[in-house]
């Protein structure tokens, strides 16, 4: 099912060039970091190490590597007849050795002026950064607060309804999408959490999201329950004797962008078989000219697992389509025993993000 | 030295910029009204017609055209990588598409003149009969 939509967004694009334009735009960062201290944990054998994106296992440790948060992407997007569009992106990361796959490819139908449908593979949109998660140029740090974006599934392939209304001064947009992702050998799970191959399901995807802005204020709901499948070196789980489990997950996001100043947040909770998994953020920062230094905090709580990270930074867009970061990042691994994450660790990150 | 040259070069292209206007154009069979939120909506892809239930298509000039950067930072509240930050984030989510981008004011006004759904915006000084002035910044 998921081959076989991608093969025909990938052939609609290739075989469409004489008639349609195909329109290719693209992102890139590089970003090298290093730890300037760490403890790592101890009890997992685990060197010194800032677990700087969780999906990928971008980690940063105590030598240089560019590996963790450097990526590029290109999208291609056809239009094939009035109002259908075909869309794939190609993203490489460093954490993945830069093998690039088709991150994203999908059809894209406009309805009318305030509704378009789209098929295909997209990324879950749970978070406020979700769905630009690789896109590091349209948001201000070097990447999203990784306590917050520690979910080990990213990506489905579903079907997907956005809108955008206009009422008075607000504008509304959002979506409303089902589908489901079935990850042969999760990385998360597979290569940090566990010693065998994890493959993990989620499956009865279906979730909203509701934004609503008006000047300088930007304000985001969202909404998503799954049913949780998984598969441990072949083996089915079980949890409490059964073998699936659902997760409800609900987010707030209040954005300010006010008279230079900026102030980012984000509050979220995720219901997995009775377990609460709360996150949030809170970031600020003020635009002088091209520079935006920022400071943010970013926490994790559950009944096990507990970490946060406080991090100050500075944005630079010395170029119209290119942005230089500076970094630093203070994570604390609250957790206790088998609950630590990556332990506690410092880390200093810098680089160029850029968009084309 | 670069970070001097970085500086002095916005600062020259802030004060050569200060004084010269901006006019919002569209085509002169087009009778819609536009205050400044209507054009920012247009031009943030957030609204797809005029306040008269037509069709807008609204053409960007492109980086290299002086009257952008006026355009983005008296029109739409914001600087020029701002905007792009923005589309990007619309462009990659396949939530939007940024407006079509011309090289120059006389492309533009070509542009303009051609098309009864266009909305553009020029240096006020290249303003002529081609095209009808909605809004001057």
């Amino acid at each position: 099912m998921k081959k076989l939509l991608l093969a025909t967004v990938v052939a609609a694009i290739c075989s469409y060039p004489v008639q349609a334009e195909v329109d290719i735009s693209g992102f890139a960062s590089v970003m090298g970091g290093k730890l300037t201290s760490g403890s790592g944990v101890a009890l997992f054998g685990l060197e010194p190490t800032f677990l700087a994106n969780y999906p990928t296992v971008g980690v940063y440790e105590e030598d240089w590597t560019f590996k963790p948060d450097s990526k590029f992407g290109l999208q291609m997007t056809a239009e094939l007849t009035e109002g259908l569009t075909a869309t794939a992106q190609l993203v490489g990361r460093g954490a993945d050795d830069f093998d690039a796959g088709f991150e994203w490819a999908y059809l894209s139908y406009t309805l009318n002026e305030h509704w378009t449908l789209q098929a295909g593979k997209k990324r879950l949109p749970l978070y406020y950064y979700s769905d630009f998660f690789d896109v590091s140029y349209a948001y201000l740090w070097i990447r999203p607060p990784a306590d917050n974006y520690t979910w080990q599934i990213f990506n489905y392939t579903g079907v997907n309804a956005q809108f955008n209304y206009q009422l008075s001064d607000w504008s509304l947009s959002g979506n409303i999408y089902t589908g489901r992702e079935d990850d042969a050998e999760n990385k998360l799970l597979s290569e940090f959490f566990g010693t065998e191959p994890v493959r993990e399901i989620w499956k009865d995807i279906v979730g909203g999201v509701l934004s609503l802005n008006r000047d300088w204020l930007d304000l985001r709901l969202t909404y998503m329950t799954y049913q949780n499948e998984r598969y441990s070196g072949g083996q089915r789980v079980f949890w409490d004797g059964e073998d699936t489990r659902r997760g409800n997950f609900a987010g707030l996001s209040v954005n300010i962008d006010y008279n230079n100043w900026l102030l980012l947040s984000e509050v979220n909770r995720l219901a997995l078989d009775g377990d609460d998994y709360d996150t949030y953020l809170l970031s600020a920062g003020y635009r002088i000219q091209q520079f935006t230094p920022y400071v943010s905090y970013a926490d994790f709580d559950s009944d096990g697992e507990k970490h946060n990270t406080t991090s100050v930074g500075v944005r630079w867009d010395f170029h119209n389509s290119a942005a230089f970061k500076f970094q630093f990042d203070d994570v604390n691994d609250k957790g206790i025993g088998s609950n630590q994450v990556a332990g506690d660790s410092k880390a200093i990150t810098m680089g160029v993000d850029l968009v084309f | 030295m670069n970070w001097f040259k970085v500086m002095t070069l916005t600062a020259a292209l802030a004060a050569n910029t200060a004084f010269a206007e901006v006019a919002v154009i569209v085509h002169p069979s087009n009778a819609a009204t536009l205050d400044q939120a209507e054009i920012t909506r247009l031009f943030t892809g957030r609204g797809a017609t005029f306040n008269n239930g037509n069709k807008a298509t609204p053409l960007n000039l492109s980086e290299s055209a002086a009257a952008r950067a006026d355009f983005d930072s008296k029109v739409l509240g914001k600087s020029s990588s701002q905007m792009k930050a923005y589309w990007s984030k619309l462009v990659f989510t396949g939530k939007g598409t940024p407006p079509k981008e011309l090289n120059s004011d006389a492309d533009m006004k070509a542009a303009v003149a051609a098309d009864a759904n266009a909305i553009g915006y020029i240096d006020a000084a290249a303003v002529d009969a081609t095209v009808k002035v909605v809004a001057k910044f």
